[in-house]
């Protein structure tokens, strides 16, 4: 039995649009006009209980409208939502007590104060006594590591830091789902990483169902086992992670220095895709040229100052899917 | 009866976190409370002057009777913003999407986001009207009871106001500039005596802009008491809350969230 089940879910919003200048602004005071912009068209799609699935697509795709339906924040405009059985909307208050929601641009945590007074005042917003809550706290103190800064205000916190005790305020309560809305967004490489080990150490010991959206490949690549891919609020890929990684992401972008001036002759499987006489960026296909091939190749060239290994850009994978897709799923 | 002791546990539960939240900063605090004070005590020499002027009565009121009234309203005004002060950035909340952590959890949606800050100032106002009401009304037990009923009556009164008035914002877009003068109406109507409002403006008192509710009636029952009147202000404040209540929720069917960076603080 699937714990989320979403149905031909639409959501239309209806926004008021104003040509330039002042003029115009008077016009729209007495004729205002208005113009209708479909975040979500007819999407349909399951989660089993204990999955890891990525949410993901380029900005405005229909990624935190989903979530804001999914969890009660936002009415659809048709179709049928059921999380854990209930409907968000009629049952918003009994769902709240079973999912836990990690917004990465919006703190639940207040900033003046140190996380220990949040996770306080959130233990009694879910009713949570005392005691269990102290062991709770105890128990995503160890797991997310916030014992040194647990009693520092949130202002005087890292970025990553805050991230971790956003995290760990999201499960105080136990929740059964998870949802993620770009959690890494601004962390560096490190924290990234460490983040992405604490949400699948978190899915394998409590059995959290884990709903990401995300702009980063590496965190539906890390992470997820399944990805639905969503674009202008159409669902057109539903994938396993690994053929999606086989398929699309097989891709490697290195940017590369070089301190002497050097004409590259690109082997199989690397295309070189914009060239200097002291740099180039270089496409590189992992299905026929390992990343660790590549970088041999180029340091035996000699003289190599710098060199980025980066993954292509999501907006490039999602259009690679979009125009070999003849339909939408 | 379960459900009101929920709510009254709600708000303390975010009253202590924004009091430990506020002692963070405790000079600022401190300086807020006592400058609002202050700015409330200068009223004080001009409404006397004003009595010595005009041979002890203004609007049916003597001084006695109008330092009630701007204590009540101070104290009232106070106790609002210590417990309620985001009913002041309601406006804010929704065109910028921050109602989303409250919908996200499992209370009242409406009551936490109002709880969810305090003001500093407020304190001084809140203390102001105990000083002056201890000053002005020496020990009658009946003014200081009408004086603390109307401090709760009149809080809500001032709350759901605000409320109803920032409210618009899901049908109009920026209910703002109606929430302050909504503030405002009230605060000036309440400052001044029930005489001296006539016809249309008196009708207004007694429904939309309630100041007679807050201020004017709770005198009246402090002067002499009546059963029946008390009645009608619990219910009146009572129907006046409710009716604000339920049309946020109905509002709130709009809300269309939003994904601008936010911080609680």
């Amino acid at each position: 039995m699937p714990i989320i089940q979403v149905s031909k879910l639409n959501k239309l919003y209806r926004t008021r649009i104003k040509e330039e200048g002042l003029k115009a602004s008077f016009r729209a005071l007495v004729k205002p006009v208005y113009k209708e912009v479909q975040a979500v068209k007819d999407i349909s799609f399951t989660v089993e209980k204990g999955e890891i699935l990525a949410f993901i697509g380029p900005n405005g795709a229909g990624k935190s409208t989903t979530i804001k339906m999914l969890t009660g924040i936002l009415h659809p405009t048709s179709g049928e939502i059921t999380v854990l059985g209930l409907d968000p909307i009629k049952k918003r208050q009994k769902l709240s007590y079973h999912i836990g929601t990690v917004f990465g641009q919006k703190s639940q945590l207040w900033f003046h104060l140190p996380p220990t007074d949040s996770f306080a005042l959130l233990g009694a917003i879910y009713d949570i006594d005392k005691s269990t809550l102290k062991k709770r706290v105890d128990e995503l103190t160890e797991c997310f590591e916030l014992g040194d800064f647990l009693k520092t205000p949130v202002r005087k916190l890292s970025l990553g830091q805050r991230i971790r005790c956003e995290i760990a305020a999201s499960l105080i309560h136990t929740p059964d789902i998870l949802f993620l809305d770009e959690p890494t967004i601004g962390l560096d490489v490190v924290i990234k990483q460490r983040i992405r080990e604490l949400i699948i150490d978190m899915n394998r010991k409590e059995g959290t169902t884990i709903f990401l959206t995300s702009h980063d490949t590496g965190d539906v690549e890390k992470v997820c086992k399944r990805a639905i891919v969503i674009d202008q609020g159409q669902i057109i890929l539903d994938h396993p992670v690994k053929k999606l990684k086989y398929d699309y992401l097989n891709k490697k972008i290195i940017s590369v220095r070089f301190d002497l001036e050097q004409h590259l002759k690109a082997p199989s499987g690397v295309t070189i895709e914009k060239t200097g006489t002291m740099g180039a960026r270089l496409s590189v296909d992992t299905r026929v040229c390992s990343i660790d091939e590549a970088m041999r190749w180029l340091i035996a060239k000699g003289g190599v100052a710098d060199l980025t290994v980066q993954d292509p850009p999501l907006e490039e994978i999602i259009s690679t899917i979009f125009t070999s897709q003849p339909e939408v799923v | 009866m379960s459900q009101v002791k929920n709510v009254l546990k709600l708000i303390g539960l975010y009253f202590k976190v924004n009091l430990a939240s506020a002692l963070e900063y405790r000079s600022g605090f401190l300086i807020q409370a006592f400058g609002m004070a202050l700015s409330n005590g200068t009223f004080v020499f001009f409404w006397w002057v004003a009595f010595t002027q005009t041979g002890g009565r203004i609007g049916g009121y003597d001084f006695n009777d109008v330092m009630f009234i701007w204590a009540l309203t101070s104290t009232a005004f106070g106790a609002s913003h210590i417990l309620f002060a985001n009913m002041n950035r309601i406006t804010r909340l929704i065109v910028s999407g921050e109602l989303d952590t409250y919908l996200l959890q499992p209370k009242d949606v409406l009551i936490s986001l109002l709880c969810s800050k305090t003001s500093l100032s407020a304190w001084g106002a809140f203390s102001y009207g105990f000083v002056l009401i201890a000053l002005t009304q020496g020990r009658s037990p009946m003014a200081w009871l009408m004086f603390l009923t109307g401090v709760i009556t009149g809080g809500l009164l001032m709350t759901a106001i605000c409320v109803t008035a920032h409210t618009f914002t899901f049908y109009f877009g920026d209910a703002s500039l109606m929430g302050n003068m909504a503030q405002e109406f009230i605060i000036n109507f309440c400052n001044y005596p029930e005489g001296i409002y006539k016809g249309f403006v008196r009708v207004l008192l007694l429904s939309i802009i309630p100041a007679s509710f807050i201020v004017h009636i709770p005198l009246k029952l402090a002067r002499s008491f009546n059963a029946t009147l008390l009645l009608a202000l619990l219910a009146f404040s009572f129907m006046y809350c409710l009716l604000a209540y339920k049309f946020f929720y109905r509002g709130l069917k709009r809300y269309e969230s939003g994904n601008l960076i936010i911080t609680r603080l």
